[in-house]
């Protein structure tokens, strides 16, 4: 994973302040787009609280940060967008979907038949860091992202999710087809 | 499609069972980093006794990071067995996919023979047997009529071409009479040389004119003849001097 290349507009100060101008506005909110959704797949961030610090809305170089109502502004578009959701009423807590949810079940189902798992099981941690997902973009994923993919697949039928006896443990088996 | 309800697939015992070893793995995983942490502990901390010139709390420490190794070698174990047992698992339901598509095979086997009758089968190669060998029959029949026409017409062939040889050979006996008539005139004439001369020419006639019809009668229809005519006309001519001769004398 190399350095996150910054854009070229991260280190102008203007692109830190939400524009009043329409036209630039709507200019400077789709770079903003781009740029989170980059981010957050380079360094795989899938939470953005609005409450807390993010090093993306900052630059400290040239002494700006975006505001809160700017980045409320640029996630709500990403939420419109498709590419994000909001995981609360407040809107406090953003989902960033980089990736689909779609394209995330996809992901695992490819996992699955890469290892020959069909018609196996196995568990949340397992498809989160273990040996099946090392190096491939599944590694690391985020545990309600993962959950949500493999609601989809419950829903297609690809996959049936179940608690082990101990409680802690999910697993998730595959079916054969 | 228009299904309302997509069937999941079914989680069976065997699952569970797989799922509660794979958690097992993880939880003793889990452990023998804490236990490792421990270790990393206990020896920093005995460092520090003994840097402190502490010695019988740092042999403490040292003890007691002993033990926490010990105990890490035995979650090494049980992590290998819990490995083992996953993988034999999976072996066990790997061979049960194995014989059940092998069993399928072998069900497709059999129905697929069950609609061939082996008498069906056994009555199928008895017609075609037989189809042949009429086929056969037919050919020899045919082959054999035509050889025999063959065999005649070159038997006709040949006699002809003897015809024609015999003619060619023929001319050219009578052109040379008077040295083969002395030669076969000889042992008859012995006895009766003094008419010799005048036997000679009444002969000679008798001969020419027998060999002339002969060579008439070859010309004609000869068609029997053996090979060579001139022993023929010697012993024809050896006849003739014996009737002539008595006649003579």
């Amino acid at each position: 994973m190399g350095d996150f290349k910054f854009p070229y507009f991260f280190d102008y100060p203007p692109y830190f302040t939400l524009q009043p101008v329409q036209d630039t506005r709507e200019k400077q909110m789709q770079l903003w787009k781009e740029l989170i959704l980059r981010y957050c797949q380079h360094h795989k961030c899938f939470i953005i609280n609005l409450e807390q610090e993010f090093p993306l809305f900052q630059n400290l170089s040239i002494q700006r940060k975006l505001s809160f109502e700017a980045r409320e502004m640029f996630l709500a578009a990403l939420v419109a967008e498709g590419k994000a959701e909001w995981l609360d009423k407040a809107h406090k807590k953003c989902l960033v979907l980089w990736r689909s949810i779609q394209e995330w079940s996809e992901m695992i189902l490819q996992l699955v038949r890469d290892n020959a798992m069909e018609d196996g099981v196995l568990t949340l941690d397992e498809i989160q860091s273990g040996d099946e997902s090392r190096g491939t973009e599944l590694a690391g994923i985020d545990r309600f992202v993962l959950v949500r993919a493999l609601k989809l697949l419950e829903q297609r039928g690809k996959a049936a999710m179940f608690k082990g006896k101990a409680g802690d443990d999910e697993g998730v088996k595959f079916s054969a087809s | 499609m228009g299904n309302l309800f997509v069937k999941k697939p079914r989680v069976t015992d065997v699952d569970r069972a797989i799922l509660t070893l794979k958690t097992q793995r993880r939880r003793l995983a889990q452990y023998q980093q804490q236990v490792e942490i421990v270790i990393q502990k206990e020896q920093d901390a005995a460092r520090q006794l003994v840097r402190e010139k502490r010695k019988d709390r740092a042999l403490l420490a040292l003890k007691k990071k002993k033990a926490q190794e010990e105990l890490l070698k035995q979650v090494d174990v049980w992590l290998v067995n819990v490995e083992q047992q996953l993988a034999d698992i999976e072996i066990a339901a790997k061979q049960k996919a194995v014989f059940e598509s092998l069993k399928a095979g072998t069900q497709a086997i059999k129905d697929l023979q069950s609609e061939i009758n082996i008498d069906d089968v056994q009555k199928l190669m008895d017609d075609t047997a037989e189809a042949k060998a009429y086929q056969d029959e037919i050919d020899a029949v045919l082959g054999q009529k035509l050889s025999t026409e063959d065999n005649e017409e070159v038997l006709a062939e040949l006699a002809e071409m003897e015809v024609k040889m015999a003619l060619e050979d023929m001319p050219a006996v009578p052109d040379v009479p008077m040295t083969d008539r002395p030669e076969a005139a000889e042992p008859a004439k012995v006895p009766v040389a003094e008419q010799a001369e005048t036997q000679y020419s009444d002969i000679e006639a008798v001969m020419g004119s027998n060999q002339k019809k002969l060579v008439e009668d070859d010309d004609v229809d000869m068609l029997d003849l053996p090979e060579v005519p001139s022993t023929i006309q010697r012993r024809k001519k050896e006849a003739a001097k014996a009737r002539v001769d008595p006649l003579v004398a």
